[in-house]
């Protein structure tokens, strides 16, 4: 199967076109960013694309980022990937940055549980932990930090994600000493590929996955009595 | 030559398909439009990331039943066109990302629309005006006097100071507990109200430049209902009629110096032409009805549908631009701001 993954959900601007029966990515680039993946996106899908031999006629699906993760820089990706979709009339899958995070430790006899981690500010993290088996323990939340370090500081965990480092330190603190890998700035896209290839369309549908309300209150604030 | 336009930079999810034909006259062959109006009613206006957020949710969709109302797929279109700003950048990002990613695909054309030059075209849709012409193109977001010389030449006459028109009336309806958005409502209300119950300012009125101030009018509002507070039904259609007088007024007035200013400076108009969600209002095209006649000019207001924003104006401004082979590139950003002059000196 023949996969074009796209990332734009945390600090990378991702794209890929991967050929899971060969496990091996055909075009890949990857850029490190904070913010601008609206202008860069597009040019460099266009950069990838142009070195796959039949260009868009050749992919069986979509694969994109769904987050959780910065909420404009997901929906850049998701809006991309659903027209890729639509346009060229194949199936798109989303994937949970949390698991492209935690995938590549599957089965590793020496992991136990994978807990995947992002940082969402003011003292929270979006968090996942699933066992090596691909078994979910605790799925995708945004959680104060004090509460991750309660709920997985007796479990034998790996952390890894973007804010691997920041849940660390925290459970150092609290005298625990989990295995850590070091912060990466976003997923590797040809994880992103590859859970996009295994995933069933009806089970990944490409919506994004927020794990947090807008910050918007009703007002009624200024109006004046009535009778 | 037919375009596809996708619109996303306010609460407005809307995509269309138009075409022309050899003698230049546009026609629309869908208009599909999707408004967020009740998921943002709640807050009292138009919260960005609540609109972001159902931008991404279907504007795919939208394409897609634009295409199939048309009857038309993304290979019969010459150019994909998408709105580029101004306006709420996590709106105006999923558009134009998605437009960016149809063009890719089918390999054709991308145009990065100006919102603000798909109002000002859009009367060439509708009522095929020539150039020059006068526009008043009003909106909760937008208020401007613009002298529309060609495609891309746009001359500003004058803007508001502080609030936008449309803006006014939100603000007016909401401190008097009207739904949102509040320029429809204050409409309805001012039908059965008094409009010479209270004496409001006609801020700005008589000054040579054509600008708004319109804080201050707003402020006056205030200070009256404040006066009489608690309000009864009666008191708040006073109120609506009252200051939908005075603001008509005023817009008049900046028009008709407006008029001036153009006819001394750029030439004479081939008609004045309203546009924006204000052109929705009744009571103010009655009035710039008038102003028009006494100039011996017509007054053109696009439909209502194509007064406040759509897809089909962007389709249009697309059309427009391609003509003249004005294509962008995919590494176009999304702009928050954009005025309209500034973009178009770039060009020439």
């Amino acid at each position: 199967m023949r996969i074009l993954a796209i990332d734009t959900a945390l600090g990378l601007c991702s794209a890929c076109v991967f050929d899971s029966d060969t496990d091996t990515a055909i075009a890949l680039e990857s850029i490190e960013m904070v913010r601008g993946h609206a202008e860069a996106l597009m040019p460099l899908i266009e950069r990838v694309i142009n070195r796959v031999e039949g260009g868009f006629e050749t992919l069986d699906r979509v694969a994109v980022s769904v987050g959780p993760g910065s909420f404009t820089g997901l929906r850049v990706g998701l809006a991309a990937g659903r027209a890729f979709g639509l346009a060229a009339e194949i199936p798109v899958i989303g994937v949970n940055t949390l698991s492209a995070f935690a995938a590549p430790y599957l089965g590793i006899e020496s992991v136990d549980h994978i807990a995947s981690v992002i940082d969402a500010r003011h003292d929270h993290v979006y968090m996942q932990m699933i066992r090596n088996d691909g078994k979910l323990v605790l799925p995708p939340q945004i959680t104060p930090i004090v509460e991750v370090v309660s709920a997985i500081g007796s479990v034998k965990v790996r952390i890894v994600g973007s804010a691997a480092s920041l849940l660390v330190a925290a459970m150092r603190e609290q005298g625990h000493h989990p295995d850590a890998e070091p912060d990466l700035a976003g997923p590797d896209i040809a994880w992103i590929a590859r859970l996009g290839a295994i995933a069933r369309p009806e089970h990944a549908l490409p919506a994004p996955l927020y794990l947090r309300p807008p910050d918007a209150t009703p007002q009624t604030n200024g109006r004046i009595a009535l009778a | 030559m037919r375009v596809l336009g996708i619109e996303t930079t306010c609460d407005e999810t809307a995509v269309s398909v138009v075409e022309s034909n050899q003698d230049g006259e546009g026609r629309i062959l869908s208009n599909e439009i999707l408004s967020q109006i009740k998921a943002h009613q709640a807050y009292g206006g138009v919260v960005p990331e609540i609109a972001a957020r159902a931008h991404v949710e279907v504007v795919d969709l939208l394409v897609k039943q634009a295409l199939a109302t048309a009857g038309l797929t993304l290979r019969d279109m010459d150019a994909i066109a998408a709105a580029a700003g101004p306006g709420l950048i996590g709106g105006v990002m999923v558009g134009l990302t998605t437009g960016k990613a149809l063009a890719l695909v089918t390999k054709k054309p991308f145009l990065a629309i100006n919102h603000l030059e798909a109002h000002a075209l859009s009367p060439r849709l509708t009522d095929g005006v020539a150039f020059p012409f006068l526009l008043l193109l009003a909106s909760g977001g937008h208020s401007q006097i613009l002298f529309v010389r060609g495609v891309g030449d746009y001359v500003r006459i004058g803007t508001t100071i502080d609030d936008a028109i449309g803006e006014a009336f939100d603000k007016v309806a909401k401190m008097l507990g009207l739904p949102y958005p509040g320029g429809p409502e204050v409409e309805k209300q001012a039908l059965e109200g008094n409009p010479e119950q209270f004496a409001f300012p006609r801020p700005m009125q008589g000054r040579k430049e054509p600008n708004f101030s319109l804080s201050g009018l707003k402020t006056a509002v205030r200070i009256e209902a404040e006066k009489i507070a608690p309000l009864t039904g009666t008191d708040i259609k006073n109120l609506c009629a009252s200051f939908q007088a005075a603001i008509v007024d005023v817009v008049t007035d900046r028009m008709k110096m407006a008029l001036r200013v153009a006819r001394a400076d750029f030439g004479e108009p081939t008609a004045i032409v309203i546009a924006g969600g204000v052109a929705a209002n009744l009571a103010m095209r009655q009035a710039l009805h008038r102003l028009a006649a006494q100039n011996g000019l017509p007054l053109v207001a696009p439909p209502l549908a194509l007064c406040t924003d759509n897809g089909a104006m962007i389709a249009w401004a697309g059309i427009e631009r391609l003509r003249l082979g004005l294509v962008d590139g995919l590494d176009t950003p999304p702009r928050a701001r954009w005025p309209l002059e500034a973009k178009r000196s770039a060009d020439v």
